[in-house]
């Protein structure tokens, strides 16, 4: 029965060195963002954080496996390139691994790289790389996920995203279509994220009493997570007779719970969200045949990465930074207003693109393709 | 004496194939109790709507579960199920990249790769001793390795045809749900009614005696490892095609509950029988679970609570030895005179 050989001993060293490599692939879906670098985009010549000093400049990914990071990660690269001062651009993706994260960051210091840009989905646990990096001299810009720590201590500067924005834009949109009040379900990712009470936060802000969170509060978990979004919402809607709109901070992940709403006999309701081709295209098949679904979308922040690199090659090469360190993710689709832009869909592309982002489809559709 | 024994084994015979098993009955009540305790404190989570929403889901945890099954049937446990299914989710729709005239071989594909993983597996444990818990996590990220290099992490959107097929409704019974019964009828027939299958459950019994008798204990013991994850990988596919937009990681959370549906049927850990139909009624019963406390609309802190408790309760009804528990607390122990 045991024929414990040298071999069997091998077999379980590979094995488990295998599993300590490939150890915790943490799947850090970050929905939803904030778009895009408002005004500071200037291609007439340089832009004005273009500065004149040659610099080595590095994008650091905490999870770089979704296509959003894909995107996005394409759209840092598609910034750096307006400044001819960057001599190099390098990419480093932790695959959700703070360890990896670390590492790289202190990989790129020790290279002599003189500025990042760093997704730091690892939060706080990050702050010491950062802010040794920063001490040794490098131009450091965390964005988007909060690291903690003070700008020009630990770090250069920290370009956040407003989801209070978010829900403020949202909130409008729902007061204009239901003026009476509604019956509202909002989702977000897991418990306690900050996002979701942010986006809550905005939302509260603009709507009254006659608004009625059907939800839990303050959001319905769904991790984002497609699957558990389905579950969650196939139950609220057994639940709740009347739904008017729903609010989630990741559109896309919708697609595959709305027909619930059909399936039991009902119209989809409004749908006040981020954007995501796939979600533009599932309106387009379906407005007609339910009365009610209304589509109102905030761009998903891809371009949140652009307002990063643009304060960290101004820091880095003397250039103007610019005005704004928040990046307020503008209004992308009204299906009743058609403004700014109407319900987009193209169809020929990825479901997973974001219209939304700067950078061109060609571009995104690439970037997702090549991986 | 010759007539007792003759007759006690006549007995014995026919309350065996009367009896049915303890797993079952626990399972059943259960998963009643809980349609019937929802029907009156959250009436929404046995409405219509909620079922068909709920059955999907339960289908493809039951597929997972009944491939889990076979395995703890030999004795082991497969951690290789989040990996089985999440690549055959990512391959099931990157492949195609949303043209279904290739959904057919994305799920070839599919198939080979679970075909591979399962020997594998199943090599590794029976050839080479390897702990199936140490063999199937260290395959559990070999997978995960092969996620990222089919797909980037990046799944697309399902191809039209594979949500229609496993998202879609046929007369108003998801179509999962015919996956599910079908792999149910398969495993059931295959372990219960062939002779291999019967081989199957006694070498998970007692593999020494099996192998004293001359039975194939190694390829038996492979071939669970490689029908688990052709059966994960046939979860992994409708899952794909129910969620329509899926992440990469969607295998991640039917780890736990694939194990936890197999100890509620009542197959035990250390191998043996295992309970086909028990199996896919728990699946059923932790899927209905979730529908009822999410219909309660309790904080979801609460939400995990109940269902931990229900999952206690469930396991501690039959894995734990209630008479010996009952004498040990209440019985006292005839008091004897000390020698002096």
């Amino acid at each position: 029965m045991k024929r414990r050989s040298s071999l069997t001993a091998i077999v379980a060293t590979v094995a488990f060195a295998a599993l300590a490599l490939a150890g915790c692939s943490a799947g850090g879906t970050t929905s939803s963002g904030s778009s895009s670098g408002t005004g500071t985009t200037h291609l007439a010549g340089a832009p004005s954080w273009c500065g004149t000093k040659k610099i080595k400049l590095a994008q650091l990914d905490g999870f770089g496996g979704n296509s959003w990071r894909l995107v996005t990660t394409a759209s840092g690269e598609d910034e750096v390139k307006k400044c001819a001062s960057v001599t190099s651009y390098q990419y480093a993706n932790g695959n959700g691994d703070t360890q990896k994260s670390i590492s790289d960051i202190q990989a790129f210091t020790a290279k002599g790289i003189d500025a990042m840009v760093v997704f730091a989905d690892a939060g706080q646990a990050m702050l010491p790389a950062i802010r040794s990096a920063y001490k040794a001299g490098v131009v450091v810009v965390p964005y988007r996920v909060e690291v903690g720590g003070t700008a020009g201590k630990d770090y250069t500067q920290f370009v956040g995203a407003s989801f209070v924005n978010d829900g403020t834009n949202w909130g409008n949109w729902i007061k204009q279509q239901f003026p009476n009040g509604a019956n509202m379900l909002f989702l977000s990712g897991p418990k306690g994220n900050s996002q979701g009470t942010d986006e809550l936060k905005g939302l509260n802000s603009v709507l009254d009493s006659k608004y009625k969170y059907l939800n839990e509060a303050p959001y319905d978990v769904t991790n984002w997570d497609p699957a558990l979004t389905q579950t969650v919402l196939t139950a609220e809607i057994a639940k709740n007779p009347k739904i008017d709109v729903i609010i989630s901070d990741f559109g896309p992940s919708l697609v595959g719970a709305l027909p619930v709403f059909q399936k039991s006999g009902r119209s989809i309701p409004a749908l006040a969200t981020s954007d995501g081709n796939a979600l533009g295209c599932f309106w387009k098949a379906n407005h007609a045949a339910n009365p009610d679904f209304k589509l109102f979308t905030v761009a998903t922040g891809n371009d949140n990465v652009r307002l990063a690199v643009d304060w960290a090659v101004a820091k880095a090469t003397g250039g103007t930074p610019p005005s704004s360190s928040t990046f307020k993710a503008p209004v992308f689709e009204d299906s009743v207003s058609g403004q700014p832009n109407p319900v987009q869909c193209d169809s020929s592309l990825p479901g997973d693109i974001y219209l939304s982002a700067q950078l061109s489809k060609a571009q995104q559709a690439a970037a997702v393709n090549n991986k | 004496m010759l007539t007792d024994v003759m007759k006690r084994d006549t007995n014995r015979l026919t309350t065996s194939r009367l009896r049915v098993a303890p797993g079952f009955v626990a399972i059943a009540i259960a998963t009643i109790a809980l349609f019937s305790v929802g029907g009156v404190l959250a009436p929404s989570s046995i409405s219509h709507s909620a079922i068909i929403g709920m059955v999907p889901f339960a289908a493809v945890l039951a597929i997972a579960g009944l491939g889990q099954m076979l395995v703890v049937q030999q004795g082991g446990i497969d951690l290789s199920v989040a990996g089985g299914i999440s690549l055959a989710v990512v391959i099931s729709t990157h492949e195609p990249a949303g043209d279904s005239s290739k959904l057919g071989s994305a799920i070839l594909m599919a198939v080979a790769f679970a075909l591979a993983a399962g020997l594998v597996n199943g090599i590794l444990v029976s050839l080479l001793r390897l702990n199936s818990i140490i063999a199937t996590l260290g395959m559990n990220a070999l997978l995960y390795g092969a996620v990222f290099a089919v797909s980037g992490g990046t799944p697309r959107s399902t191809t039209a045809l594979l949500a229609a097929v496993a998202g879609g409704s046929t007369v108003g019974i998801p179509n999962a749900a015919f996956f599910a019964v079908a792999a149910l009828i398969v495993v059931s027939v295959l372990t219960k009614k062939t002779v291999a299958g019967r081989r199957f459950e006694a070498i998970g019994a007692n593999p020494a005696a099996a192998r004293a008798v001359g039975l194939r204990v190694r390829v038996h013991q492979t071939l669970s490892f490689v029908w688990a994850q052709l059966l994960y990988c046939l979860a992994g596919v409708l899952l794909a095609g129910i969620t329509n937009q899926p992440t990469a990681f969607q295998g991640d959370s039917l780890l736990l509950p694939s194990v936890a549906v197999v100890v509620l049927a009542g197959t035990s850990l250390l191998g043996g029988r295992g309970f086909p139909i028990s199996t896919v009624i728990a699946a059923l019963f932790l899927l209905q679970l979730q529908q009822f406390v999410l219909a309660l609309g309790v904080d979801t802190s609460v939400q995990t609570l109940v269902q931990a408790i229900a999952l206690a309760v469930g396991v501690s009804l039959y894995s734990v030895n209630w008479s010996s528990v009952r004498r040990r607390l209440f019985v006292r122990k005839p008091t004897q005179a000390i020698p002096a």
